[in-house]
């Protein structure tokens, strides 16, 4: 192992053949053509070192840098086949190689890093100051947490927490645009004073709109119309003509004239925003009086009837969603409260026992299933963090931390047979956010004992397999060009379909549209998982169309996140679920009963 | 220093030299997903969300004047998901190995990451190693000597530490990925081995017109 080779800044590139100027020209050297199968110890390729002649792109540039890169690379050159290739442009063979003494000296270089606390270091900077929580934490605010949360609260998520949340959002009134220009120091002027002096220069009458009018109109009032002045030459330059003068009053009318009505345009615009979301806040707020009065009262008489339905497509009010998305999934399991209660004890215990025992390590002692078990309550940690992070709640210290970590670890307590797969967090989150703590598990356990959701936290393939399956019928029924075009690159629904069905939209959609993807979910069931599928293919048809595999799979496990609900709501309307008469529940039907035919001879490992 | 790639668009990059298959293995919240997006944008995320199943990326990169067009299969970590991802290696041409430098245990489940891909990766795939969180180092749980021990002893092509926030050795890995790749197919082509045992599902690997040029070039 001596004669490995640490390697500095990417040292490693394949360079030209040199002879071994800066290079200390080692017993390693090779010869490219001889080495082929031949190699020894000796020739084991550690790469090149700092002083390697051209080394392709310098990731750091400082000393510093160059230190810190340096124990990050080594190749090492078991495999003989490269070292067979002629000496081709492409061809590994010409790797400079470094003799032990360049080895030795990168070694003893980089070695403080691999002893954290074995001396001192004098080449290494000191480590980045790490941020002070606080400073990130507010940078993260605005970045992060600030937008969405402004977006979420505008979309009435918290309906029962946004009081005590709301004053975190600032209101900046969007038409205000000379609001936010500092004014300029030498220059504290208002626009009106300097209005009011051009128009006494020139001559102009500065005529205020009558008090009336103007409180009337006030979102309209032209802004920066005003900021615009027409100004004589100064006194040291020769005075405009009259020509130019007079051309000068034209084109600053005109420009004024457009400006007005570039403004007045814009807030007609705004104004219409405005207005449709009042409208729907309306609708919201009426179709909650339905809910509340009508509905809930009598569940079970009207869920079915078509006017609820169609009240129902339309989406949730926030302040119903969960009261209705629990009715919906329902309560098969029977679990109550004090059920709930029971198991998160025991996922406590278990996480004493756990941090007690102490480290990862003692895991591999402990037998496969233990372990995996183990595993899951370690990974629940880690990914409770990673759960709509750009929220900001479930971070660690956030609000829903503590409580998103309860409903996972009691659900791995109460199936330890499913266990926490990741997808899970996302679902209980979004139930988090519109439930009750005991409330979101025991929809969440519901929710995952129906079929599809079992099936696939389980990872049961060949029960995936049908589902894809059964997709792929309607597919073919509703987008058959798309699907050919799928078809022709083998992009088996697989590549889109794991992400969307696990998390069920909820980490593809923007939260607000995944939330109304679930109220129809909670109507119609699994068939209107693959119905929002079918409706997302539908929306981007034309893209996906011009696209190859790599890009199609791509776009598909990233979606544009402008999508909004008007929209895909549309393709999903569009979408039958009617194949030959036959219904969604028909079709996987008759796929499981071929799938028991042909047991025995069919394997169950995906194609793609 | 990483030119970030836009958005790629329909049919604007669609000219290449090489297609490459790589796949990203390893235990969840090693940052797979935040190498791949440093990768792929410059930029890092420091809220990744966790990847269900596989996310997908692809960016060309030039390399000596070629143009390859590297596909990152970037998978799920957790072990539940072995028998997902698994069915994901079979036409991959290179896969990387991710630890986290900072957790033991994420080192030590390398050597079943490699087994999976001996068992269910084509014979002749590219593996190599990297621990990343190399900005972490006095977290670090992981020697650098163990890192090189290992991939000795299972002929893997390369570590490297890399971190994925500070943007250290990224660039790197792929271009070693992307230049031992370039290298094993222009053997292929010379050799006995019909280029096809490369081949991709969707795409051919080589586009003919470089298949003529490299052979020129010898």
């Amino acid at each position: 192992e001596e004669e490995e080779a640490k390697l500095q800044n990417g040292g490693f590139l394949p360079c030209p053949p040199l002879p071994a100027g800066g290079v200390p020209s080692g017993t390693a050297l090779e010869e490219p053509l001889r080495s082929c199968r031949l190699r020894s110890e000796a020739e084991r390729r550690g790469g090149t070192a700092a002083e390697s002649p051209s080394p392709p792109r310098s990731p750091g540039g400082d000393a510093g840098s160059r230190v810190l890169a340096a124990p990050g690379l080594r190749t090492c050159r078991d495999r003989a086949e490269p070292a067979a290739l002629p000496p081709a442009p492409l061809a590994f063979t010409d790797v400079n190689l470094n003799s032990r003494n360049t080895y030795e000296v990168s070694r003893r270089r980089s070695a403080p890093e691999h002893l954290p606390h074995g001396g001192t270091t004098p080449a290494e900077p000191a480590p980045p100051p790490q941020e002070p929580a606080e400073k990130a934490r507010h940078r993260a605010g605005i970045a992060g947490a600030g937008s969405s949360f402004a977006e979420f609260f505008t979309r009435n998520f918290f309906t029962k927490r946004t009081k005590e949340l709301k004053p975190a959002v600032q209101s900046a009134p969007g038409w205000k645009l000379f609001g936010k220009v500092p004014p300029r120091e030498n220059l504290p002027k208002d626009s009106k004073i300097i209005q009011q002096e051009y128009e006494a220069r020139t001559g102009r009458m500065y005529k205020p709109p009558p008090p009336s009018a103007r409180r009337k109109n006030i979102e309209f009032e032209p802004l920066s119309t005003t900021a615009l002045i027409l100004e004589d030459r100064p006194a040291n330059l020769p005075a405009k003509s009259v020509e130019e003068a007079l051309r000068h009053r034209q084109e600053y009318d005109e420009m004024v004239a457009e400006a007005k009505k570039r403004e007045i345009k814009e807030a007609h615009k705004r104004k219409k925003i405005m207005r449709e979301r009042f409208k729907q806040e309306e609708n919201i707020a009426s179709a909650m009086v339905i809910w509340v009065n009508e509905i809930l009262p009598n569940w079970e008489g009207m869920r079915a009837t078509r006017r609820v339905r169609e009240l129902w497509w339309q989406g949730l009010p926030p302040s119903v969603r969960g009261k209705v998305w629990s009715l919906a999934v329902g309560n098969e399991l029977n679990i109550t409260p004090e059920l709930y209660e029971i198991f998160l004890s025991r996922a406590k215990e278990r996480w004493k026992s756990f941090s007690e025992t102490g480290s990862e390590n003692d895991i591999e002692d402990a037998g496969a299933s233990v372990a995996d078990r183990e595993a899951s309550l370690e990974l629940i940690k880690l990914d409770i963090s990673r759960t709509f992070p750009s929220l900001y709640i479930f971070q660690k210290g956030g609000p829903y931390h503590d409580l998103l970590h309860s409903v996972l670890g009691a659900y791995t307590c109460y199936r330890p047979d499913v266990g926490y797969v990741q997808g899970m967090s996302f679902i209980a989150a979004v139930l988090i956010l519109n439930l009750e703590e005991a409330d979101a598990f025991i929809a969440f356990a519901n929710l995952l004992n129906k079929p599809c959701q079992l099936a696939f936290f389980r990872v049961d393939h060949s029960m995936m397999l049908k589902y894809f399956a059964a997709f792929e019928v309607f597919f073919e029924e509703n987008l058959p060009k798309l699907f050919l075009h799928f078809k022709s690159y083998s992009l088996t629904p697989d590549i889109y379909l794991i992400d969307w069905i696990f998390t069920l939209y909820s980490k593809s959609l923007p939260l607000d549209l995944a939330c109304r993807v679930w109220d129809v979910f909670c109507r119609d069931g699994e068939e209107f998982l693959f119905r929002t599928g079918l409706g997302i293919l539908r929306l981007y048809e034309d893209i996906l169309l011009q696209m190859d595999f790599i890009h199609i799979a791509q776009f598909l496990t990233k979606l544009p996140e402008d999508i909004t609900s008007e929209k895909l709501f549309s393709c999903i309307a569009a979408i039958q679920m009617q194949n030959s008469n036959k219904k969604w529940a028909q079709v996987f039907a008759s796929l499981m009963k071929d799938n028991k035919e042909g047991d025995k001879n069919h394997s169950p490992a995906p194609k793609s | 220093p990483t030119a970030a790639m836009p958005f790629p668009g329909s049919g604007a990059d669609d000219a290449f030299d090489y297609l490459f298959k790589i796949i990203l293995i390893g235990d969840s919240n090693v940052g797979k997903t935040c190498v791949v997006h440093r990768f792929k944008t410059g930029q890092y995320n420091e809220k990744q969300q966790n990847t269900i199943g596989v996310d997908f990326t692809v960016r060309s990169m030039d390399i000596d004047g070629k143009k390859v067009k590297i596909q990152v299969w970037d998978t799920a970590g957790q072990e539940r998901f072995r028998t997902i991802t698994q069915s994901y290696y079979r036409s991959a041409h290179g896969a990387i190995l991710a630890y986290d430098l900072t957790r033991r245990s994420t080192f030590e489940s390398i050597p079943h990451w490699i087994h999976e891909i001996e068992k269910y990766g084509a014979a002749n795939l590219v593996m190599m190693l990297i621990g990343n969180k190399s900005d972490s180092l006095d977290k670090r749980q992981v020697l650098f000597e163990d890192a090189c021990t290992l991939a000795e002893k299972h002929g893997l092509l390369a570590v490297l530490e890399t971190s994925a926030k500070e943007a250290q050795n990224i660039e790197e890995v792929f271009t070693l990925m992307a230049k031992e790749l370039i290298a094993r197919n222009t053997l292929q082509l010379h050799g006995e081995n019909p280029p096809n045992s490369f081949s991709l599902d969707s795409r051919p690997v080589i586009a003919s017109p470089t298949v003529e040029k490299t052979q020129c070039s010898c």
